[in-house]
């Protein structure tokens, strides 16, 4: 338990499954199901894909749709502060989501 | 309404394998413990109605709108972050962060990123890293800094963290995007 949260990376020697207790088949399993997850790499065989790719691409999918919630922020508080002033709108929006 | 309420409960006790399979594939139980579905539609919609909820108070508190400053914006986007974390149950290290430090993440992450720089030389360990390539190294990194408090966590659960805030993040999305389309069209009903 204390050893997974110790870090993990210092203590490794070469052929030893890393301390978390996962091997090198398992990391590559999630490496695997990330790359599924990801629009960009989802057609590719995962044979072709090298890990420094996937988290590359993970990296700037997260990074876009950041950008994409934050741009639906503000898109909502703009129709919100709208719509608070009209109260039938208000009511219509509260009968149908809650 | 109450239909909600009954679909809220039959999702926590179906099996999860059903509604997302990839994820109980081969990975030890030990790690993986039930994961929020968050491809479900029932998901989607429990995360909207908490949402549309949690947004209502914080226009309240706004409500005579400050012009001077319009970061409604950001507060929307904090609230439906804090919304996602406390849909996820807290399960994940992710969805546990979000919520303990709700007071302007945004401040503490950019003073974080200069105590970084300055620290950067000191906290490399290359010689030790060998077992991962440096480059993977960096990325996963960069990785461990976008998904919230996951910077000092293992390659492993950095990246089971990974994917499921990645999950989550675009249920997000598309909760986001079905309400503001519900509130754009109530918008030009009224007007027309």
């Amino acid at each position: 338990m204390s050893s997974r949260r110790s870090s993990s990376r210092s203590r490794q020697s070469s052929g030893a499954p890393t301390s978390a207790g996962m091997t090198d088949a398992q990391i590559t399993d999630l490496v695997s199901k990330l790359q599924q997850l990801i629009p960009q790499l989802r057609s590719r065989h995962s044979d072709k894909v090298s890990a420094a790719k996937v988290l590359q691409e993970t990296c700037s999918y997260i990074k876009s749709l950041h950008r994409e919630v934050d741009d639906l922020s503000d898109r909502l508080s703009e129709l919100l502060a709208n719509t608070d002033s009209n109260s039938a709108q208000a009511a219509i929006i509260r009968s149908l989501l809650m | 309404m109450s239909s909600l309420q009954s679909n809220a409960d039959s999702t926590n006790s179906e099996p999860l394998q059903r509604s997302n399979p990839k994820k109980r594939r081969k990975i030890g139980h030990t790690n993986s413990p039930t994961l929020v579905p968050w491809r479900s539609d029932t998901q989607q919609r429990i995360y909207s109605s908490k949402l549309a909820h949690a947004l209502r108070h914080v226009l309240r508190r706004n409500h005579p709108p400050p012009p001077a400053k319009s970061n409604t914006g950001r507060e929307v986007r904090e609230t439906a972050d804090r919304v996602l974390a406390a849909t996820a149950k807290g399960r994940t290290r992710w969805s546990r962060a979000i919520l303990a430090s709700p007071l302007n993440r945004w401040k503490l992450r950019r003073m974080h990123k200069k105590v970084r720089k300055a620290a950067t030389g000191l906290a490399k360990r290359s010689p030790e890293t060998r077992r991962r390539l440096p480059v993977v190294q960096k990325k996963a990194r960069v990785l461990g800094r976008l998904v919230p408090g996951c910077r000092k966590l293992s390659f492993p659960n950095l990246l089971e963290e990974a994917t499921d805030y990645i999950s989550a993040l675009e249920m997000q999305v598309r909760a986001m995007t079905a309400l503001t389309e519900l509130l754009t069209g109530g918008t030009s009903h009224a007007s027309a």
